[in-house]
């Protein structure tokens, strides 16, 4: 009798256990690509928070680009002089960001990108127009308009440029590649980096944002 | 290298003794995740040189990767009435505990390299951009490795931000190329003995890999001689991230493809001389300052070295 007894509080604690593990388990398994703190930040929403920076600060912005031949002569006549007038920088590094525009005449269609001559006076300008693939940081960056101290973490920050390059891949790059032929003339704003001034700026190569495709 | 790390390491121990500070300066502490890799004994190092520089007495912790060590060794830093701390964190979540207590005691904290997943704990926060870098990394991957293939992914520590900074720019671009097949991803805690060790284990269930990509220099390291050990050396492409000497030597060898460089020397300098200022009652510090992380390969390596760049000011 008493080892019935036994056995039934014995089965009931197991039960118990069972039961609190099955709510509250020791540890999870979860797959390594979920694990760590990168899973943190499921509240931040990039794809809203691009929209409205799309259409309310960036297209507005856009009025503000500098001139992209005027900016090539610039950088090779002072690189600091034109980093502190045009350029940004999040933090500290050596690559600058700039928005620039300008309007140039389609020379040859590459692989992933539009090659544009520009003629400033006496002075041709070579730009190349991003058509594949966008990776990066140079339109989050090229605007000055972002400040990653307004952002809880990095990957909310680096999740904006992914959303940024998307939107640019959708929207704008397949018109381009639609309408661009070589000989017509093409208006573009848009943003590029500056490294190396002696290799990044023939070509200056350029992520557009808008593009007017004007008819030959 | 790793009697050269000991012996690095034994010159640690002996850190605070013979240091140019005046007696009864203003002690700074160094907290440094893990001085089991060549980078970050770098960071600890220079964070020091550049505390005594400013007039501290400078002294290196070393948390072994280990968050119960590290808060340990705030514990000590509270106690022992230190002035400030330049802190390299072993957990991006449970490091903040630690950075809040030090606040709580009046003890200011400037985060190096890491992030804490806490914009109102530390003073300031000098990181490295790795999703950036990472993502520079990738593009160079895709021209080197090609638009198809198979490569393995060594991680680093999975509870660090850095980690998945790194794992996510890279697979931003790479996964953008469906002929680019990731056969493995496995975490090799950012250690070269363990990442020889995996990739070795690895390699018996895929033996026809084209590359393997690391979240940092000490696995590419790992990496590369479990790839001798295999002969594979020549037909895999291994990708590291840091910008430590021996892999950007190997680079210049062309041994290794690419790396990301950090600037260790520059995070650890600014920490210290953000802590100097506020120590001098600045209080006005951006919460974070990214740096950023540049491809060295082997058309610009001629660049770099000493963890940095050739020509910097």
């Amino acid at each position: 009798m008493r080892g019935l007894r036994r056995l039934i509080i014995g089965a009931t604690i197991a039960a118990g256990i069972a039961v609190l593990l099955y709510f509250v388990p020791l540890f999870h398994i979860v797959p390594l690509n979920q694990a760590g703190p990168h899973a943190a930040n499921a509240t931040f929403d990039p794809v809203s928070f691009v929209d409205k920076f799309w259409t309310e600060r960036l297209i507005p912005a856009a009025s503000k680009a500098v001139d992209a031949a005027q900016l090539v002569a610039a950088v090779q006549q002072d690189p600091e002089a034109a980093r502190q007038a045009h350029g940004h920088s999040v933090g500290l590094g050596s690559t600058y960001c700039y928005l620039v525009s300008g309007t140039g005449r389609v020379v040859s269609l590459e692989k992933d990108s539009v090659r544009l001559s520009l003629l400033v006076g006496k002075r041709q300008v070579q730009v190349l127009l991003q058509t594949g693939n966008i990776f990066g940081n140079v339109v989050r960056d090229g605007t000055g308009l972002l400040n990653v101290n307004s952002f809880a973490n990095s990957q909310d920050f680096n999740a904006l440029s992914a959303e940024i390059n998307r939107r640019i891949e959708q929207q704008v790059l397949p018109q381009l590649r639609k309408r661009a032929v070589v000989g017509v003339s093409i208006h573009f704003v848009g943003c590029t980096e500056i490294t190396e001034e002696d290799s990044d700026l023939q070509p200056l190569r350029v992520v557009p944002l808008l593009v007017e495709v004007q008819a030959p | 290298v790793t009697p050269l790390v000991l012996l690095l390491l034994t010159v640690l121990a002996g850190c605070g003794s013979g240091s140019p500070a005046k007696q009864g300066a203003p002690k700074i502490a160094v907290i440094i995740s893990t001085l089991n890799n060549p980078w970050f004994i770098v960071l600890g190092n220079t964070a020091k040189e550049d505390a005594t520089r400013l007039g501290y007495d400078a002294v290196i912790f070393d948390s072994q990767n280990d968050p119960a060590k590290e808060a340990a060794h705030f514990d000590n830093v509270i106690a022992s009435g230190y002035a400030a701390v330049l802190f390299n964190p072993t957990d991006a979540d449970g490091s903040v505990a630690n950075v809040r207590r030090a606040k709580q005691a009046g003890i200011p904290v400037f985060c190096m390299d890491r992030e804490i997943n806490a914009t109102d704990a530390a003073v300031s926060q000098i990181l490295s951009d790795n999703y950036s870098g990472c993502v520079a990394l990738g593009q160079y991957f895709v021209k080197q490795v090609g638009e198809t293939g198979k490569y393995v992914e060594l991680l680093g520590l999975v509870g660090d931000n850095n980690t998945w900074n790194r794992s996510k720019g890279f697979h931003s671009v790479v996964d953008r190329y469906p002929g680019l097949k990731m056969v493995a991803q496995q975490s090799a805690d950012f250690d070269r003995a363990k990442a020889l060790e995996v990739l070795e284990a690895l390699l018996q269930g895929n033996p026809a890999i084209d590359a393997v990509f690391c979240g940092n220099d000490a696995m590419a390291m790992g990496a590369y001689q479990a790839l001798v050990a295999a002969g594979k050396e020549k037909q895999v492409k291994v990708f590291g991230f840091d910008g430590a000497d021996d892999v950007v030597k190997l680079i210049a060898e062309a041994k290794i493809e690419a790396t990301g460089m950090q600037f260790p020397k520059l995070m650890a300098r600014t920490a210290a001389e953000s802590a100097a200022k506020y120590l001098k009652g600045e209080r006005d510090f951006p919460q974070k300052t990214p740096v950023a992380v540049e491809l060295v390969h082997r058309g610009n390596v001629n660049k770099y070295g000493d963890y940095g760049r050739k020509d910097a000011k």
